[in-house]
């Protein structure tokens, strides 16, 4: 009887740790106290797709030099 | 790339308590940067590109739904900024020109694909008549859920309260600036702003 009442106690504790162990796994849920916060951290997890500025550079490499203006032909200046 | 102080500083949006600044950069962003600097190189443009591709990005992203259009459009974008930079005149901020460039952007897209399709703006009933507990804080179990959730609240949404909430949801707009982006007053913005926050606050609590 004695015996059966500690394993009953032990099976008890091990259960409680468990538990507790289970719910320091879990995630906190997020909260936000306004529609502008929660669009900032997801705005703050969303990443850029890293293609675009490859695609960019591709694209600007295509771009035809800007002919200079007037004045700065005038000057001399070479522009961007 | 500086923008005008005295834009920048009037009416500011509060930021939340213990609200990061987007500035403050994570470990993933300056890999990032540092990856446009190989592919960009030492330029203005690049540090354009830097400071502004986020910001782009996500508004194109939840304005369009769609995360390849959003790549097409941030694309565009950014082409057309290279190739108008020398005509930017510093009237506004750099953000406030990319953003107008953006929303013009999407709308010409969202209007093209409207005309092929024919489609009825979303049921406004759906969140007018919601019971929501707006006052209540918003909760999302995990990170990856909330983006979907976002997008399908923001998809019901009038679209001019979706595109107030973006626009005030960036730290560096003030009411002014976002009031000149949607052409009306700054208390105007700030009256809408209310509804807006209301409504997908209910359509945000629907959507678990």
């Amino acid at each position: 009887m004695n015996r059966q009442t500690k394993l009953n106690s032990q099976q008890q504790h091990d259960e409680q740790q468990l538990a507790a162990a289970r719910q320091m796994q879990q995630p906190a849920p997020l909260e936000f106290a306004t529609p502008e916060e929660m669009l900032r951290h997801d705005a703050l997890h969303t990443a850029v797709p890293p293609t675009i500025a490859f695609r960019l550079q591709e694209s600007i490499g295509k771009t035809p030099a800007r002919p200079l203006s007037w004045w700065r032909r005038l000057l001399g200046g070479s522009g961007r | 790339m500086s923008e005008p102080v005295a834009e920048r500083k009037s009416s500011h949006p509060p930021r939340a308590p213990g609200q990061r600044r987007e500035e403050e950069r994570t470990p993933p962003a300056a890999q990032r940067d540092d990856l446009i600097r190989t592919v960009l190189g030492e330029s203005e443009f690049a540090d354009l590109y830097t400071e502004h591709s986020r910001a782009i990005y996500y508004l194109a992203l939840r304005l369009l739904s769609d995360p390849q259009k959003a790549e097409d459009a941030t694309h565009d974008v950014f082409l057309k900024a290279f190739r108008k930079m020398d005509q930017f005149r510093g009237e506004s901020s750099w953000r406030t020109w990319l953003y107008r460039i953006t929303i013009n952007h999407c709308r010409n897209l969202q209007q093209s694909w409207n005309d092929r399709h024919m489609l009825s703006n979303a049921d406004e009933a759906v969140w007018e008549n919601a019971a929501a507990k707006t006052d209540s804080p918003l909760r999302v179990l995990e990170t990856k859920e909330l983006g979907e959730r976002i997008q399908k609240a923001l998809d019901a949404l009038p679209g001019e309260y979706r595109l107030l909430l973006l626009l005030v949801a960036d730290q560096q707009m003030s009411y002014e600036q976002v009031g000149a982006l949607t052409e009306q007053s700054a208390d105007a913005v700030r009256g809408k702003l209310h509804r807006a926050r209301k409504a997908f606050a209910a359509l945000f609590q629907q959507s678990a």
